[in-house]
């Protein structure tokens, strides 16, 4: 970076000249000269910089960048949703089978109190559903995960958005026009490797397209072809 | 081939969760001879040694996915009639139709039901018995 404007020494002496002939007007004036010539140079210096940094964002805001911002973030956030919406679905599930589980117990041991069975069987029994019991509330308490990973997961969530609203500000600031960033371009025969390597679950709405939505669905697709 | 409950079972899937799930399935249906591997790489080998009348396998699994080893089975001459079971996440039509072309006897799709997989190893079976009728 080049100092086009350099402070004059003679504008120092003339400073220094004035002061001591007690001359605060002329002094006034030199020093405001002195400053104005220095604030040019920090504005100058300060649009050297800000261009730089102009040129290093259009570098570092490349086509996958855009892309990335643009397609995968988003996706990032659907997939997340995703588990946390299957694992409280799972937990839900197990809870209701347990609590259900457990009433079954109760009725059993309401039930054998009232059978012809001696002591020492009555007392098997009832050691047997206390056992069965103590599983059952570990079935329960083991769910408890779900909270946890889910508090965890809706912070990332929160962190992955916030990052998506930082890159966007970024990429608009850069002069990119983020609502102009187009689709990837679909590669067929990428994609059908990736198919034939498994791409899991299909969570997000773009991987749902072609995807059958239930096992009556490939039922249908195989019954077409007799299998 | 008639559905034996004494019939080996090779449980193939890279979650050790879900081959928990399988065999107990499996088990509540009455079979109870049951090998797993973690991967098609590890079960390829196992296979080769033609312990197992039936193999009920993941797609997606990182050395060589439930495809290829599919694939492999129904290259092998000592091998091809193995009643072949794919039970997977990977839901897209392309994926189904080329599972098919391979030769899959039985395709489920995850999440799934006990009584899917009973339905479906019967289906299995059947056809694999209307084929020895020839």
């Amino acid at each position: 970076m080049t100092c086009p404007s350099q402070i004059d020494i003679k504008m120092v002496q003339a400073l220094l000249t004035a002061l001591e002939a007690d001359n605060q007007e002329q002094a006034t004036v030199l020093l405001d000269d002195l400053t104005q010539l220095r604030e040019s140079e920090l504005y100058q210096r300060l649009s050297v910089l800000t261009n730089n940094l102009h040129g290093t964002l259009d570098q570092l805001i490349d086509n996958q960048l855009l892309l990335q911002t643009k397609h995968d973030i988003p996706e990032v956030t659907e997939r997340l949703e995703y588990v946390l919406s299957s694992t409280e679905e799972a937990c839900d599930k197990t809870l209701v089978s347990t609590e259900k589980a457990m009433v079954l117990s109760e009725s059993i041991s309401e039930l054998i109190q009232d059978a012809l069975l001696s002591d020492t069987q009555q007392a098997q029994i009832q050691c047997l559903l206390s056992e069965l019991n103590t599983e059952l509330t570990n079935i329960l308490l083991s769910q408890s995960f779900q909270d946890l990973t889910g508090q965890v997961l809706n912070r990332v969530v929160l962190t992955i958005s916030s990052l998506e609203q930082s890159l966007i500000q970024l990429i608009s600031e850069s002069g990119h026009d983020y609502a102009a960033i187009p689709d990837r371009e679909k590669d067929d025969t990428i994609q059908k490797s990736a198919e034939m390597k498994g791409i899991g679950p299909n969570v997000t709405q773009k991987s749902k397209q072609d995807s059958v939505g239930s096992q009556d669905d490939v039922d249908d697709l195989l019954g077409e072809l007799g299998i | 081939m008639q559905m034996n409950r004494d019939m080996n079972i090779l449980v193939v899937d890279d979650f050790s969760t879900m081959r928990r799930i399988v065999k107990n399935l499996l088990k509540e249906l009455g079979f109870h001879k049951f090998d797993e591997a973690d991967d098609g790489a590890t079960a390829w080998p196992m296979v080769q040694t033609g312990k197992y009348d039936f193999i009920v396998s993941d797609w997606n699994m990182p050395d060589m996915t439930g495809l290829d080893l599919l694939k492999h089975v129904r290259a092998d001459a000592n091998l091809q009639n193995t009643p072949f079971l794919l039970i997977t996440a990977e839901a897209k039509r392309s994926q189904i139709l080329e599972a098919a072309q391979a030769g899959v006897d039985g395709y489920i799709v995850k999440p799934f039901t006990a009584a899917t997989l009973n339905g479906k190893i019967h289906k299995i079976f059947e056809r694999v018995a209307e084929r020895e009728k020839g």
